[in-house]
């Protein structure tokens, strides 16, 4: 019987959540159906990583431990994976999906002709069978994937399950890599150019969505209620995308996390990169003429309705109520 | 310079997603389908080099049913200077390695110096298409690209969490994915559309790529079993009544917060 691989990100020097959360679903599979869970643990100086990884139930650790794994790179990264697979011959290989295991796992898949289950947020072992939960249609429908054949390679979602966070004595097994020549080469990493408008310290946030159509609409419809509820703007990404508005109003994975006292999300589906970035909100008013729509998921009140006739309405109500 | 794009039809953002009898993707009759839009980037990308740089010949590829040669004429329409329409029932059911493999097969074909593909397609978000093709083909890639400079080398910004971005360069032939927003899509012009009626599309079997029995649903690795709406959860209190009852509900609520 194979292994189960987890495929582990440092992250400033230390293993990151979302690989424990990886170690969670691994042990999980495991348990199930009688495999070992290993890890792979790369970069430059991670020994101490690996050390707590393979004390804290990521089992056997390889830890490949160069230079030219430094900073993520797909040559070296890959070739670090290359080895790991050698050693640990995995029926299942497990990488977190977040920018580098977008980049790294279908090549893994690739390379070992094996079925790919990218973004899931759940694994069920089913009668010893691997079955793979996922939503397809930005989160509007959900699935079953059932692999056909063994290794299988998945990525899973940060934050679908806990962290692993008890003691399991493992080992830690320095992993000799041949990295040869890079096709790519890292440059550098840049953070996002300073912001205009914090929406972090926002009390209330009116986002809009795609529906909206047209930048003049975020002026008509979403801004005058933000302005009542002396509230800030929001966006979802094709509003940015478009050019509607500066990156610095988009909410989600690759905007802003915010957590307002309100959240108000006007013609918003609910995508999962969108949910991130406000569910932590303490109170999600949510306004779709879709009753299915994700986003009232998430919401506590919902209105299922245009937002065009709803929005301006409510923007005349706060203002009345306010005297 | 030759360039490849990949591009997929998919459902378009607004089209309504019933689950099909066998409960294993959407029913498709009547549906509105569009270019993927991470693709539009993809093809915009290649379009923008191919302007700035002469002799550059842009093909993009697609695979599906016949309604796919709508989306290969926009393209064309739009600048692409031919396309390769993979028209086969025998690809139905790939799963991204098989869709992989027929699109690694006509790469082989073309031997282009660059390809572009969406980082995922809007309608399965596997976003594995690109990079297993780079795989296949041997060649490096990078995904998410927000950037694209070509002074030489090739340097992308592709787009990390939080809005943070790395640039990488990545040595030719290479394969980069693109993220939305890359760059503001142009529309086919009416001259552009003309002329595309006269640019070839080339259809191809999954036989003439010589992989008949190695892509399609049968040679799958994996497989959706089930395809259904999400069960609800917890979820919000809808709010029933009138326009007028609903706005009133939402103000006693935010009233409730202490916000007003
Ligand atoms: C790597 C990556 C990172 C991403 N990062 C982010 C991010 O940071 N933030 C983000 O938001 N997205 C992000 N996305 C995109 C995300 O997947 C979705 O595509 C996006 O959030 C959808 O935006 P939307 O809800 O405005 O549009 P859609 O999903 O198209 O939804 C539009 C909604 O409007 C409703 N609607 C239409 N007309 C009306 C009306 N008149 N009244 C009321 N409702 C109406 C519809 O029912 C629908 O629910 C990211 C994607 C990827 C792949």
């Amino acid at each position: 019987m194979g292994s189960i691989l987890v495929i582990a990100e440092i992250q400033k020097g230390k293993v990151r959540e979302a690989s424990y959360e990886l170690v969670s679903f691994a042990r999980k599979i495991g348990a199930a159906t009688n495999r070992e869970v290993k890890s792979l643990v790369m970069g430059q100086g991670i020994s101490a990583a690996a050390e707590e990884l393979s004390k804290k139930g990521g089992g056997e650790v390889f830890a490949a431990d160069d230079a030219a794994l430094a900073n993520y790179n797909l040559d070296a990264a890959f070739a670090a994976v290359k080895a790991a697979i050698a050693a640990a011959s995995p029926d299942v290989v497990l990488v977190s999906n977040t920018p580098s295991g977008w980049d790294l796992a279908p090549r893994i898949a690739a390379s070992l002709d094996a079925g790919f289950a990218p973004d899931c947020f759940n694994v069920d072992v089913e009668g010893g069978e691997l079955v793979f939960l996922r939503r397809f249609f930005n989160g509007k429908l959900d699935s079953r994937l059932r692999p056909t054949s063994l290794p299988v390679v998945a990525t899973m979602q940060p934050g679908a399950t806990a962290a692993f966070d008890g003691a399991a004595e493992g080992k830690m097994t320095p992993l000799a890599v041949s990295i040869g020549s890079l096709g790519t080469k890292f440059v550098e990493t840049k953070v996002a150019s300073a912001k205009g408008v914090d929406l972090t310290k926002a009390d209330v946030i009116v986002s809009g969505g795609r529906s909206l159509g047209g930048p003049e609409k975020f002026q008509e419809v979403i801004k005058p209620l933000a302005d009542a509820l002396g509230g800030a703007m929001g966006a979802s990404r094709p509003v940015v995308d478009a050019g509607w508005l500066p990156h610095e109003y988009q909410v989600g994975s690759s905007g802003q996390v915010v957590s307002p006292k309100l959240y108000v999300a006007c013609g918003i589906s609910g995508a999962i990169q969108h949910l991130v970035g406000m569910k932590a909100s303490n109170f999600i008013i949510a306004i779709n003429k879709d009753a299915d729509a994700p986003i009232f998921e998430v919401a506590d009140l919902g209105v299922v309705g245009d937002l065009f006739e709803v929005v301006p309405k409510l923007t005349e109500a706060v203002k009345a109520a306010k005297g | 310079m030759k360039i490849m794009v990949c591009i997929k039809q998919v459902p378009h953002q607004d089209a309504r997603l019933d689950v099909n009898g066998a409960g294993t993707w959407i029913q498709e009759e009547n549906i509105k389908f569009e270019i993927n839009p991470y693709d539009q980037n993809a093809l915009e990308a290649a379009l923008q080099l191919k302007d700035k740089e002469a002799g550059t010949e842009v093909v993009v590829v697609s695979i599906g049913p016949e309604r796919v040669t709508q989306s290969l004429r926009t393209a064309l329409g739009m600048g692409a200077d031919r396309a390769v329409h993979v028209k086969d029932g025998a690809a139905d059911g790939s799963d991204s390695l098989g869709t992989a493999k027929i699109l690694a097969a006509v790469a082989k074909a073309e031997s282009p110096d660059l390809i572009f593909a969406g980082f995922m397609s809007d309608d399965g978000n596997l976003a594995a298409t690109g990079p297993m093709l780079a795989t296949l083909l041997g060649i490096p890639h990078t995904t998410t690209a927000v950037s694209f400079q070509k002074n030489g080398a090739i340097q992308v910004e592709r787009e990390l969490e939080g809005g943070a971005l790395e640039v990488v360069e990545l040595n030719t032939p290479c394969l980069v994915t693109t993220q939305t927003g890359m760059n503001q899509v142009r529309y086919a012009s009416l001259k552009g559309i003309m002329a595309a009626k006269k640019k070839p599309i080339d259809v191809k079997t999954v036989a003439d790529l010589g992989l008949a029995g190695q892509v399609g649903a049968d040679a799958a690795k994996i497989k959706i079993e089930k395809l259904y709406t999400p069960p609800k959860g917890q979820g919000a209190e809808i709010l029933s009544g009138s326009v007028d009852e609903v706005v009133g509900k939402l103000v006693g609520k935010i009233k409730e917060l202490g916000l007003l």
